[in-house]
């Protein structure tokens, strides 16, 4: 989704930082896991403490199956543990509760861990699984129906194996079983509660549910039956919810709070100043990018889009735009990512000349005029005139219609198709064939003129997620992004990297890909 | 007054105020349909498609007719059912219980700010009319319109929360949870609320009493040889209190606005976060019942003033 769902503030230049700075402030507060912990943590970590966070969105609902928002899961994470997980650095998939395998293209078998239970006493079992992915397959109220439209069946095949038939090949599945549909929901507590569930949530990860006040708090607590020994340190956590990031930022600096996530870098000056607070940060798939409507006049031609990339320079809007706390996009994933393909890197570097020429070609000699929707935010401003200067020197005017996130982007991917670009942000998956679908297939509700930009893409769409081995799907994903901006559907500009204020006591903390805290690991100092 | 009087005044003013509900209700309704934005791509979530955006339409009854959607959630408001936020689920009722109190207490405070300074303030304005402590009174009131409150807000937290540590830089305590804390915690915005309303109540005040103190009664009173603080007290005031009664009145309702803007400053989650939230988010449930208790609490305190009148002047009706 577009950042309607992740609304972090962006930024204007103030302080910046260095790769080197970014690498340090990464290793800083990194703390303290046992041996099945990721390699970065250490031994012996101190256990309680309650962690007071600032989050900067409320929940659109507790229910992994039924919310919708990009900015749930960090609060989902601490109730929840997920079948498959991820690699913070990489995003690649490794077991979670469960073990996987494919033992043929239309079969995934799912092992669980034994002696695992919800925080209300019932066990985790098949039966659990299967009730959970029959649930969000099947119930009106589930919004991840789309992400399971690929399983035909769920079997209970053993007391702890679950085996699902696919109607095609899926790949991607194990990713798409470490995001919501693979978080693991009490039966019990679903069939009692019914749609109360979505505010009383029983699940199975390191801490339980305690209470959610609406745009106030959400309060969790640590689950003293949780299976795992090497994570959920502190005692609690709780969210204060505040949605302007400034003020978040200033509970931190003022002891209210220890931890605030997702700070636009302009406010690197104010934790700086504080002294006693430290700086976390490291990359995302959060892509700030302008979107194209295919479909109408001028972005119907290639040469048009291809333009408007050459005249982009990256490099300047992630110094003027993110205080260099970001890395230029030239696709839709970061460097660091498993499927990231070096060479496209070099596919439009900043070039003004080629995009007068290109826009010349195109018929456009004397330049075009085109609408872009955008918000009102601060920082979504500074970037659309950041932006508009860039295109304006190769003759493309900007003119910019702002208002709200719901607003704005309900009226471009939606029915009315309003403007020809959306400068907004895609908040990123755990998985890329659900980027590329969500994006660039025929009717995806991204995708907003509905064009189907070619019959290989489509194809590469279906083998990405057939293809077995990683290495098989990288290869496919170059393949599909090469497309994809050669065919210039896409102008990307930056990833926005994950930037954290924690007070001095907090240890532990790792960012992870997907630009999304989880606290499992974070340790409070005495 | 009369007993039988006051309840006159009480069955006007309530059947005055039922239009009045219905008409703010439903113009509010209609500017939220109006406007461009669809809760239901919201809801549909993430990976949301045409399909399931149709479907939490008609799971959630968004494309019923517009009189339709209004009408059923007025009469289920008028039963006492202000139905569920469509983002969170959560009663709309719980919502407004939850948030009112720490609305109110900073306005209450503000309040008291205003009025415990504004009408020092404006008598020792008016005791010597165009004098040097008049025209200090008056700098000082200008000042306080002229500065928005929100900025002051910051200022606030800048100075007070961050550099003196004396007080919470955001965020609020219901009262039944502890109420030194809560009323710590309220100080600094009700701070930032009143400043306005100080040089208000300081300035209209003092207009008040140079006028009354300027008139023929007055001057009479001053020729049989009544003392100055008697006749600023005893006549003066008594006779300034509808005046007062008035700006206190429209005070209190534009201090329930006003809130808004310092809500967000300071992270209290009261009315108008809650009401900015809902309409970001076209939370129509939760927009509508919230002007609907607004409406309710306006009502009510123009009654209550109202009433105060009949007891402060007994010639007015």
């Amino acid at each position: 989704m577009t950042d309607a769902h992740d609304q972090r503030e962006p930024t204007q230049p103030a302080a910046r930082l260095t790769r080197r700075d970014l690498m340090v402030m990464a290793g800083a507060v990194a703390g303290s896991v046992a041996s099945t912990g990721p390699a970065w943590a250490q031994a012996t970590p101190r256990r309680g403490g309650l962690l007071k966070v600032s989050a900067n969105a409320n929940p659109s609902s507790l229910d992994p199956a039924t919310g919708g928002a990009g900015s749930d899961h960090t609060f989902l994470w601490t109730i929840f543990d997920t079948l498959v997980e991820w690699d913070y650095d990489t995003l690649k998939t490794r077991p979670g509760l469960a073990a996987f395998n494919f033992p043929d293209p239309r079969t995934m078998v799912l092992d669980l861990k034994p002696g695992i239970s919800f925080h209300d006493g019932s066990p985790l079992d098949a039966a659990a699984v299967k009730f959970n992915l029959d649930r969000g397959r099947q119930d009106a109220r589930s919004n991840i129906k789309a992400d399971l439209s690929s399983v035909a069946e769920v079997l209970v095949s053993g007391p702890l194996q679950v085996t699902i038939k696919l109607l095609r090949p899926d790949t991607a599945l194990p990713a798409i079983l470490s995001d919501r549909a693979g978080m693991m929901v009490s039966p019990k507590a679903v069939q009692a509660l019914g749609a109360e569930h979505d505010r009383k949530p029983v699940g199975a990860g390191p801490w339980k549910f305690v209470s959610w006040s609406a745009n106030e708090k959400v309060v969790v607590t640590r689950a003293d039956n949780y299976w795992r020994k090497d994570r959920g340190f502190v005692d609690g956590i709780e969210f204060s919810i505040i949605p302007e990031l400034a003020t978040g930022l200033r509970a931190v600096v003022a002891g209210q709070n220890d931890f605030a996530y997702q700070v636009p870098p302009r406010l690197i000056p104010i934790i700086d100043k504080a002294k006693n607070l430290q700086k976390v940060s490291g990359p995302t798939l959060y892509c700030l990018q302008l979107y194209y409507n295919l479909a109408k006049p001028g972005l119907n031609n290639l040469k048009v889009r291809q333009a408007i990339n050459y005249a982009l320079d990256r490099d300047a809007f992630v110094k003027a735009s993110l205080a260099g706390v970001g890395e230029p996009a030239y696709m839709n994933l970061p460097k660091s990512h498993w499927a990231y393909d070096e060479t496209l890197a070099k596919l439009y570097p900043h070039n003004p000349d080629m995009a007068r020429k290109l826009l010349a070609e195109a018929g456009f000699k004397d330049g075009l005029e085109l609408s872009v929707g955008s918000y009102t935010d601060q920082d979504s401003v500074r970037r659309s005139e950041i932006v508009m200067e860039q295109l304006r020197k190769v003759g493309i005017r900007l003119k910019f219609i702002t208002g709200t996130i719901p607003e704005i982007s309900g009226q471009f991917f939606g029915n009315e198709k309003k403007f020809d670009m959306l400068l907004s942000a895609w908040t990123g998956r755990p998985d890329p064939s659900m980027t590329y679908s969500l994006m660039y297939s025929k009717d995806a509700y991204f995708n907003a003129g509905r064009v189907e930009v070619s019959k290989e893409l489509t194809d590469l769409l279906a083998e990405s997620r057939a293809a077995e081995r990683i290495e098989g799907r990288k290869l496919i994903f170059w393949r599909l992004q090469r497309i994809v901006m050669e065919q210039a559907l896409v102008a990307p500009l930056a990833f926005q990297y994950e930037l954290v204020a924690a007070s001095q006591k907090v240890g532990g903390y790792k960012p992870n890909l997907l630009g999304k805290p989880k606290y499992e690991f974070i340790t409070l100092k005495g | 007054m009369r007993v039988s009087t006051r309840l006159r005044v009480i069955r006007r003013r309530l059947l005055q105020a039922l239009p009045v509900l219905v008409l703010a209700t439903f113009v509010v309704f209609g500017l939220l349909k109006l406007m461009p934005g669809d809760i239901a791509i919201t809801l549909a979530g993430e990976n949301a498609t045409e399909q399931r955006i149709h479907e939490i339409r008609e799971l959630y009854g968004l494309n019923r007719p517009f009189l339709v959607q209004y009408g059923s959630w007025l009469v289920n408001a008028f039963q006492g059912d202000l139905s569920k936020s469509l983002a969170t689920g959560e009663p709309v009722a719980a919502s407004i219980a939850r948030a009112f109190p720490n609305t109110l207490l900073i306005v209450v405070l503000a309040m008291g700010v205003a009025l415990g300074l504004g009408i020092p303030l404006g008598l020792l304005a008016a005791s010597r009319p165009d004098g040097l402590r008049d025209r200090v009174v008056t700098s000082v009131a200008s000042l306080g319109i002229a500065v928005p409150n929100f900025w002051l807000a910051m200022i606030l937290v800048a100075w007070l929360a961050l550099d003196l540590g004396w007080f919470p830089a955001t965020g609020a305590v219901p009262l039944k949870d502890s109420i030194p804390q809560s009323l710590h915690h309220a100080i600094l915005p009700a701070l930032a609320l009143a400043a306005g309303g100080v040089a208000e109540v300081s300035r209209q005040l003092r207009s008040s009493l140079v006028e009354i103190l300027s008139s023929p009664p007055v001057r009479t009173l001053r020729a049989k040889g009544l003392g100055a603080g008697t006749i600023l007290w005893k006549h003066g005031l008594k006779n300034a209190g509808v005046n007062l009664l008035t700006v206190a009145t429209l005070l209190f309702n534009r201090l329930l606005a006003a809130t808004v803007v310092v809500e967000a400053v300071f992270a209290i989650s009261g009315m108008g976060n809650l009401i900015v939230n809902a309409a970001l988010t076209r939370d129509l449930p939760v927009v509508q019942g919230v002007v609907f208790v607004m409406v309710l609490v306006v009502i009510t305190v123009n009654l209550a003033a109202d009433l105060l009148y009949t007891v402060l002047d007994p010639r007015i009706p």
